[in-house]
């Protein structure tokens, strides 16, 4: 018998822990992904958002400066048949828009524009329009030409000013959205070789589980196999205490108590002729006779009962022609006896399996079935030996909760044999037995 | 009752079940338009070209083609035809090319009157506005030019002189473009709107080009602006330029069209400028001689994306009977025309939801017109299409021809293109520039004048089919102006109302009849017509029969004509 295998220690607890670090893992990246993706939403909200919205306003801003130029210069030209004045509404309709923008601007200017930078514009913008209203208050008074000088001199300066101003503020936005798409870039980057890590650290881990898993898996197989082989074992053996306890008691019966029941027959049976016709003492010789001999039949019965000796001696066909119509003569079963094929000797431990499986399998009908007809079936195949019970009873779900041990031992002595054992149930109800044993497997245990 | 009857009387019924917008119009079943437009130019006797002078210099004024108007310029009730004409470039003559001013000969053939009505005059003109701005019954004419304006003075003997020294719009040269008369100071006479492009002229031609060797027309941006003009009418025969002192001058104006309107409504006369790749000009009427632009408030300056887009063509009405004046604005292609509601203080671009975005998405707009023309109720509105350049196919992939559009309005806020199924002539492919309506044969709809560039003009005669009537009037001004520009008249039936202003201008560079129109379906009558006079004056008339022409005269009542 091989060494019981040494107690393992369960995998659980490695398991849950490598869950518990898998799960750890899962919530620490999930809040550094969190925290980059908000790091990302303000640097796009406070920063790039912000700066284009500005940027938006600061080229409406430009843009309304231009259309001033295009004015002044026009006012320059001299070639429209209007005052200056003329160009009054048209410079309101800009200032009107341009102070809107400049307005809007203050709102979404970027964070790092220094108080100096808006005060500057702002100043700009206050002596662009001081000197405007200037211009136009010496062509209301008709000094034509000293407005102009004023537009030239000054309005056309202050407005290359505050164009320059807006200029390089355009520029100052346009870097800021270079270092902030840099710091993008950054987070993007870090986020990238995070996933990176994450996913090669998740690889890992699913790895060493897997390979720690299948290590367990293994290990539980080998350990489960061999308990069934030493079960195997230990259930063969009992079988072959069994069966040759069994013969040896059937023997002893038969040869020890038989011979003695048998001498004490004969002696009785003479001490019965030494008394006299008619005598009391002849009368109860008589009946102790018979109670002798009737012993004698029974402990006969029992020992063919323990171990047919039929089975060594006739082998299995034979042991079966006498042992069925046994049966039916006790159970009140009729059973219907077929045999088919090539008949072929069949004996030793194979017999012996066969019959013993046979005998369960009858017992189950008489004692569970509560049918009162049964069939045996015994096929010589070519390559096999098949024999049938079956009955149309109880079914094989009332039988297996009844019996015991019965079906485990068939099943037992099927697997001594290499052979198949199948429990079916038949159309008509009740159960169908059918062992199905190689022949070879009959000639190895044949000793 | 006949199948027409049934189906009528079922988009009855369906139009009253979302009041109130759609009861003010009688839909007309989408099957059927109801009407025809027949191309009767040639058998009406109008043999006209248009001379654009294009020699291959691409000159930028070739590509703007030229004006035309309905007019009844011999005041005898019947629509004459005035047709704007280019000219050849100085150094590059090859023929000579006038306006042609057209008599209508009341029985659906016209005359050219050119020589005798003493306009057989070469000059590169562009739009037309005609108006009575001396008031002595007889309309003038200003015509606009790449150079100097004319202005044309009727001598109410079948001929006008040429009166724009003396009138004080001599030695000025510009771009013009459209323009309009109407009495923006309510003292009775016609003050002059004149739009101007750009700063250009031959000497100063700018080279452009999409390969750097071909020349090529510029667009607008490579020019710079010039302010529009307004001249105050003195009463003595003579203008007063009131550019600068009245808040309209702006030297950064790329105008195209104008359209006079009262979107307050106060009856002080407000202009729509419809600006080239500039904010278009909203000049509401401060009532004191001065106006001030309030396009950017009220949301008509810009796209709804906030873009300066290419105006062409404009037109104001009360498409929608409301009783306020919407607009419709043509745009270059890919830029769908603009068509503005007027709803709490502020236009609202409703070109989109009412269909005529899509179809004017492809398309080049200029001359526009609101017109009942199926004469249901509700105002249509009739587009005229061409793009600028020639070899656009190769460049853009759309067509240099292109079909007109009439977008018919079902009176519940949508309007569907019917070109192709009222007549193969009107949707066939043209360099469309000019477009004006007006009734010449007196059958009460309105008919469609539309001038092309470099091409023939176009008279198209409506023929009702769907029985539907009309009823026109049209407005004599004793204390307000004669040609009673800046009247409103509504009328009223069943609880609908429908308003129409008397204008001159609008469309592009093109002038409709003055007499006004309302399609009022199957009804025989109305029950109220209102006029509201220039003057302040405001005159109520009961039960109007329809299926008649009106002359309505300031103070003296209102007559019938027999027919139109």
């Amino acid at each position: 018998m091989p060494a019981l295998p040494r107690q393992r220690k369960s995998p659980t607890v490695a398991l849950f822990v490598g869950l518990i670090v898998t799960l750890a893992a899962v919530v620490a990246y999930s809040g550094y992904i969190t925290r980059q993706i908000s790091g990302l939403r303000a640097l796009q909200n406070n920063l790039v958002d912000r700066n284009r919205k500005d940027s938006l306003q600061l080229l409406r801003i430009q843009n309304d400066l231009n259309s001033l130029a295009l004015a002044m210069r026009d006012m320059l030209d001299n070639t429209e048949p209007y005052p200056l004045t003329a160009w009054s509404a048209q410079f309101q309709r800009v200032r009107a828009d341009l102070d809107d923008a400049l307005r809007r601007e203050e709102q979404v200017a970027v964070a790092d524009r220094t108080p100096e930078q808006r005060q500057y514009l702002a100043n700009s913008v206050a002596q662009f329009w001081d000197a405007v209203d200037r211009t136009f208050a010496l062509a209301r008074d008709g000094k034509q030409d000293e407005a102009r000088t004023q537009i030239q001199l000054s309005l056309q300066a202050r407005q290359a000013v505050l164009s320059t101003a807006v200029a390089r503020l355009l520029v100052q936005n346009n870097e800021s959205e270079e270092q902030a798409a840099q710091k993008i870039a950054g987070i993007y980057g870090r986020v990238q070789r995070q996933v990176y890590l994450f996913l090669t650290a998740t690889l890992l881990a699913i790895l060493l589980t897997s390979l720690y898993l299948i290590r367990s898996n293994r290990q539980l197989f080998a350990q489960l196999a061999m308990l069934s082989e030493q079960r195997s074992e230990l259930a063969q053996k009992l079988i072959s205490t069994q069966e040759s306890t069994l013969r040896h008691i059937s023997r002893e019966l038969h040869d020890e108590f038989g011979q003695i029941l048998t001498a004490v027959g004969s002696m009785l049976t003479r001490a019965r002729n030494h008394a006299p016709q008619g005598s009391p003492l002849r009368t109860e010789l008589r009946e102790v006779c018979e109670i002798a001999q009737g012993t004698l039949d029974r402990v006969r019965s029992l020992s063919q009962a323990l171990h047919p000796v039929m089975l060594d001696e006739s082998g299995l066909e034979a042991t079966l022609d006498w042992y069925l119509p046994v049966v039916e003569r006790q159970s009140g079963i009729h059973i219907s006896y077929e045999k088919s094929g090539e008949p072929f000797r069949v004996d030793g431990n194979a017999a012996i399996h066969v019959y013993r499986v046979l005998q369960e399998a009858l017992n189950n009908v008489t004692r569970h079935s509560g049918a009162n007809e049964a069939w045996v079936r015994l096929r010589f195949l070519a390559e096999a030996l098949e024999v049938e019970v079956e009955d149309h009873g109880a079914g094989f779900k009332v039988q297996k909760a009844t019996q015991g041990i019965g079906l485990v031992a068939m099943r037992e002595r099927a697997e001594l044999l290499a052979s198949r054992i199948e429990f079916t149930s038949p159309s008509q109800g009740g159960v169908l037995v059918r062992l199905r044993v190689p022949r070879e497997e009959l000639i190895a245990h044949a000793g | 009752m006949n199948r027409r009857a049934f189906l009528q009387g079922l988009s009855g019924l369906a139009a009253g079940a979302s009041l109130p917008y759609e009861i003010f119009a009688d839909p007309v079943p989408q099957f059927s338009p109801g009407f025809r437009l027949f191309d009767v130019t040639a058998a009406a006797g109008i043999h006209f070209r248009h001379n654009s002078g294009a020699f291959g210099g691409k000159l930028l004024p070739e590509t703007l083609g030229a004006g035309c108007a309905f007019l009844d310029y011999d005041s005898d009730g019947w629509q004459d035809i005035l047709l704007i004409n280019g000219m050849d470039w100085p150094g590059h003559k090859r023929q000579r090319s006038t306006l042609r001013l057209y008599r209508n000969n009341r029985n659906g053939t016209f005359s050219d009157v050119t020589k005798t009505a003493g306009l057989d005059v070469e000059m590169y003109g562009m739009g037309v506005a005609v108006g009575d701005y001396n008031n002595d019954g007889h309309p003038d004419i200003l015509v606009t030019c790449v150079g100097q304006n004319r202005l044309f003075k009727n001598t109410g003997k079948g001929s006008f002189v040429d009166v724009t020294k003396a009138s004080g719009l001599g030695n000025r040269q510009a771009f013009s473009t459209s323009a309009i008369w109407f009495d923006f100071d309510r003292d009775g006479r016609l003050d002059l709107f004149v739009c101007n492009y750009v700063k250009w002229s031959p000497e100063h031609d700018v080279f452009c080009s999409p390969d750097g060797k071909r020349k090529s027309y510029c667009t607008p941006e490579a020019y710079r602006g010039e302010t529009c003009w307004l001249f105050h009418n003195r009463g003595d025969g003579t203008f007063e330029d009131v550019t600068a002192n009245s808040g309209i001058f702006d030297s950064s104006s790329k105008s195209l069209g104008v359209a006079m309107l009262d979107y307050e409504p106060d009856g002080w006369p407000e202009l729509l400028v419809a600006n080239d790749t500039q904010p278009n000009k909203l000049y509401r009427n401060q009532r004191n001689g001065t106006f001030k632009d309030v396009a950017v408030d009220v949301g008509i300056a810009f796209s709804a994306e906030g873009k300066a887009r290419a105006g062409m063509g404009v037109d104001v009405a009360d498409f929608d009977n409301s009783g306020i004046s919407g607009v419709a604005i043509t745009n270059f292609d890919n830029e769908m025309i603009g068509l503005y509601r007027f709803a709490a203080g502020n236009y609202q671009d409703v070109a989109t939801q009412s269909g005529v975005g899509l179809p004017s998405k492809t398309t080049l707009g200029f001359g526009c017109v609101f017109l009942d023309a199926d004469l249901n109720g509700a105002l249509d509105l009739a587009v005229v299409n061409g793009h600028i350049d020639d070899t656009v196919r190769n460049v853009r992939g759309v067509g240099y021809a292109q079909p007109p559009q009439l977008f018919l309005n079902d009176g519940k806020g949508t309007f569907r293109d019917v070109a192709s199924e009222i007549g193969g002539e009107f949707a066939a492919p043209k360099v469309g520039r000019g477009l004006a309506y007006g009734d010449f044969d007196r059958d009460g709809d309105l008919d469609l004048l539309m001038t092309t560039n470099d091409g023939p003009a176009y008279l198209f005669r409506n023929d009702q089919s769907g029985g539907n009537k009309s009823i026109r009037i049209r407005l004599i001004g004793t204390k307000s102006n004669r040609d009673a520009i800046g009247a409103v008249v509504k009328i009223y039936y069943g609880g609908a109302t429908q308003s129409r202003l008397v204008r001159g201008g609008s469309s592009y560079l093109s002038q409709s009849e003055l007499p006004v129109t309302f399609g009022v379906g199957k009804r025989d009558k109305i029950d109220r017509l209102l006029v509201q006079w220039p003057s302040g004056r405001t005159e109520d008339f009961k039960d109007v029969a329809s299926g008649h022409g009106y002359e309505c005269v300031e103070s003296k009542g209102i007559t019938a004509l027999s027919g139109f």
